[in-house]
């Protein structure tokens, strides 16, 4: 900013004779949007690509180095062929009890479809799909000392684990934000998240995490970026009524009106609601049933349309804090192992209604 | 959610669409927009390669698109094609272009009829992306650098090498 | 493809365009035209009997799948579509299709629907009335069905996968000429009544889905809505309310140009690659139930000859 403005200085002056003087305007600066910084220990995740001018031979030998060392990305056009399967975490034998911190998963939201129970009741459902979640690294609470630190009771007692969710090409990738990965037997992944666990729910890094990770009928939180609507008035905002369209009004159809006294309080309180951008913050909705779980493609139905987001959007799931829908029997500790038992790819919570069953029929009392 | 037209059957585009439309400035409104795009539909059958503001050029690619694989999917016999080509060609002779000369030269595609560049832009002057569109097969030359003699290119040359020898270190493995 | 076939072809198309039946044919020949694939690309044989057809038990989709299951077409808005989503959506669809007979049926087709109601004395109720609507799509496609009963007219909103449903009987299988009928709302009540104890017309096996082109009488203004702007053709008498004032406000909100907007046409349907994807991934289960509802129809038709002396 400095180095231009002298720059600027020094061309006025070189140019004084002529009359012409040419500001660059590159950037719209005159808008407000907020936006992402960075902080400065970020890393940069994704290369400036260039067309290489690579022969075919060699471009296709570059994608198989690719391959032999990572692995292929379990996911394709958005269809999730296999999860990985990495090399097999030890199962430290620990017993759940209820002040344990479970970790996370790193979830798509795939879109919304209704369900039905048992009693005829219609529940609107949103579909979550877990992507080929592998662990990347466990930080012990010794040695995690985040920087901005998270407001989670007890920190100094919790450790860390970062996951990562649906692989992708490591050519597309800085070397910087590979190197993550190194130590961790799994290939670059395009999601990061990180989920403060008590140390005893310690994971092995590569250990898968699906869906079975939580169960039907549990009740999770789920974290996400809600939809970005841009600078917008007050009525969408807020929902305020507006004015009337006619009756001799005029200029005010979608307008606050006031928004503050007079005399000793004259001024505009703060936390007035006015106009201004709306969405793409971070919102948590809490304690949603999970009523149905697929363990082919790794989806969960939650409850309620109201997961934070676009379709398509990342969100993280956790396990509730509210204390009511707290987990009160054992959870997969510390998270799923092994194979399922199961005949069918669903798992429906038992007060669902199951479309492989008849229709449903109230009985005469 | 609502339903999906299904009174209306098309192929599928070959390009990325976007998912709304862009309004191009117009006084005249819909109609006006159109207007403009048949414009440039028109340009385009007529001259095979023209340059234009990027948003005008990708709002009628895809009209273009559909018109030349609506005429390769009916034919000039169907009345319902004849009459968009009628309508989207405001020289009556590149009707007669679109059916005999286009349609026989797509016939067998599998990409796209056109093809879309993004151009430089003007500096100082009209500060708009610039592109160029143009039907595939055309008489011109073409826009891209060849890069068909890139293998002597350093990196090339290079990464032949590992690949031989990576096939060398492989072909014990694949001999067992 | 030389042109003479591609005539041919064209020629044909309307008169395969609804058939209704559906078959696993060997006879290619035959069904040329609905293979649009294959007739695109003019592998086609050329539909004369004289030549023996290709044996292919490759499965033939119908063109008119899309007017029979619309439904089984996603929303076409491209942000809120996900292939996984859709696939689980038709899964279930499937699953409850092979729970209940759903069957073809049409907006102007007059339906009686029996659902379980916790409300009503038997515990089930049953609706009889003339589909008026039909939208959404996926688990949440429904329907609307009206009547007049004790002059009071009643509609109630269905949806085709709601597991309380019990069984869905289409008494009059037909169209009308527009594709929806909410204007018989504010028709005479004679259009809209149906005899509750209606019996089902049977249709002609494999007889196209007959056009009714009855057109309904308007009462008076006040309408519910500007019927006057949306180029009814199943109203008879919209001229006689209407005064100059109307006539011209109608036509000034005409889009004239709009059937020329293909890309708005694209981005409200679904391309025909992707129908294909998606009713060949569904056509087994769908074929297998129709047959079966074949089969069930002639056994339910077929009356046992009374003993005599």
């Amino acid at each position: 900013m400095m180095r231009s403005v002298i720059h600027q200085l020094l061309g006025l002056r070189l140019s004084g004779g002529c009359g012409v003087t040419l500001t660059q305007v590159r950037d719209k600066g005159h808008l407000s949007r907020p936006r992402l910084r960075n902080p400065q220990w970020f890393l940069r995740k994704e290369v400036t690509r260039y067309d290489d001018h690579l022969t075919t031979e060699n471009k296709q030998f570059v994608n198989e180095l690719g391959g032999v060392n990572f692995g292929v990305p379990a996911i394709k056009k958005d269809v999730q062929e296999n999860l990985i399967k990495t090399k097999d975490a030890a199962t430290n034998e620990v017993t759940w009890t209820p002040g344990l911190r479970r970790c996370g998963l790193i979830a798509r939201k795939i879109g919304q479809y209704p369900l039905w129970l048992k009693n005829g009741e219609r529940i609107r459902t949103t579909l979550l799909q877990i992507a080929d979640n592998h662990v990347i690294k466990y930080i012990p609470p010794e040695e995690y000392l985040p920087a901005q630190p998270p407001k989670v009771h007890n920190l100094k007692k919790r450790g860390c684990i970062l996951v990562g969710s649906e692989s992708t090409n490591p050519a597309l990738l800085t070397k910087e934000y590979t190197g993550i990965f190194r130590d961790s037997g799994v290939g670059p992944k395009k999601n990061l998240a990180r989920f403060i666990v008590s140390p005893e729910a310690e994971l092995v890094p590569g250990t898968p995490l699906n869906v079975n990770h939580f169960g039907v009928g549990d009740f999770v939180d789920v974290r996400g970026k809600t939809v970005d609507h841009g600078f917008q008035g007050v009525v969408k905002r807020h929902g305020f009524k507006g004015m009337p369209a006619s009756h001799g009004v005029t200029k005010t159809h979608r307008r606050a009106g006031n928004i503050g006294g007079g005399g000793e309080k004259g001024r505009v309180w703060p936390g007035t609601k006015m106009p201004g951008h709306m969405g793409n913050r971070w919102r948590i909705i809490k304690g949603l049933r999970v009523w149905r779980i697929n363990t082919k493609y790794n989806v969960m139905w939650v409850q309620g349309s109201s997961v934070p987001g676009p379709t398509g959007g990342l969100v993280y799931i956790y396990d509730t804090i509210l204390p009511l829908r707290k987990n009160k029997e054992a959870p997969p500790f510390p998270t799923f192992f092994g194979e399922l038992q199961q005949t069918s790819d669903d798992v429906w919570y038992e007060k669902v209604h199951d479309f492989k069953n008849g229709s449903i029929t109230y009985e005469n009392e | 959610m609502n339903q999906a037209d299904v009174t209306k059957l098309m192929s599928q585009l070959r390009i990325a669409v976007r998912p709304n439309k862009r309004n191009l400035k117009n006084a005249d409104g819909p109609e006006g927009r159109l207007l403009k795009l048949r414009k440039t539909v028109t340009a385009l059958v007529k001259h095979e390669r023209i340059e234009l503001f990027y948003n005008r050029a990708d709002e009628a690619r895809g009209y273009a698109e559909l018109l030349i694989s609506n005429a390769i999917r009916h034919g000039d016999r169907h009345k319902a094609t004849m009459e968009l080509a009628d309508y989207w060609l405001l020289e009556k002779q590149l009707v007669h272009k679109l059916f005999r000369v286009l349609v026989p030269r797509y016939e067998n595609y599998s990409v796209s009829y056109t093809r879309m560049y993004k151009a430089p832009r003007d500096y100082p002057g009209i500060y708009y992306r610039q592109s160029v569109l143009e039907l595939r097969g055309n008489p011109y030359p073409s826009l891209l650098t060849d890069h068909s003699q890139n293998r002597s290119l350093l990196h090339n040359v290079l990464l032949d090498e590992a690949r031989k020898e990576f096939r060398r270190q492989k072909l014990p493995e694949l001999v067992i | 493809m030389n042109l003479s076939t591609r005539v041919m072809l064209n020629r044909l198309a309307p008169q395969c365009a609804y058939k209704r039946i559906v078959t696993f044919s060997t006879k290619t020949a035959e069904h040329a035209v609905e293979n649009q694939e294959e007739s695109k690309k003019g592998v086609a044989p050329a539909p004369t009997p004289s030549s023996p057809a290709p044996v292919t038990r490759k499965p033939i989709i119908p063109a008119n799948y899309r007017f029979v299951y619309p439904e089984f077409l996603p929303d076409p808005k491209v942000e809120w579509r996900n292939p996984i989503r859709e696939k689980l959506e038709r899964l279930d669809m499937l699953e409850r299709r092979k729970q209940i007979d759903l069957p073809e049926f049409y907006v102007g087709s007059v339906l009686a629907v029996t659902s379980s109601d916790p409300h009503a004395a038997g515990k089930t109720s049953r609706f009889v009335g003339i589909c008026i609507n039909r939208d959404r799509c996926g688990l949440r496609a429904r329907f609307v069905l009206r009547n007049v009963i004790d002059h009071q007219g009643m509609e109630v909103v269905y949806e085709l996968y709601d597991p309380t449903i019990q069984k869905v009987e289409v008494l009059r299988l037909e169209k009308r000429l527009d594709d929806s009928l909410f204007y018989l709302r504010d028709a005479l009540p004679e259009y809209s009544t149906f005899d509750e104890n209606m019996e089902a017309e049977p249709l002609e096996e494999g007889a196209s889905v007959p056009v009714n082109d009855i057109k309904v009488v308007l009462r008076p203004r006040p309408w519910l809505e500007r019927w006057e702007r949306q180029n009814l053709r199943g109203v008879a008498n919209i001229d006689e309310y209407l005064k100059d004032k109307h006539r011209l406000s109608a036509a000034k909100v005409q889009k004239p140009w709009e059937k020329y907007d293909m890309m708005k046409d694209y981005r409200s349907s679904i391309p025909e690659e992707e129908q294909t994807e998606i009713f060949a991934e569904v056509h087994t289960d769908l074929h297998t139930l129709e047959l079966q509802r074949k089969r069930n129809k002639r056994k339910r038709t077929f009356v046992k000859p009374k003993q005599l002396a």
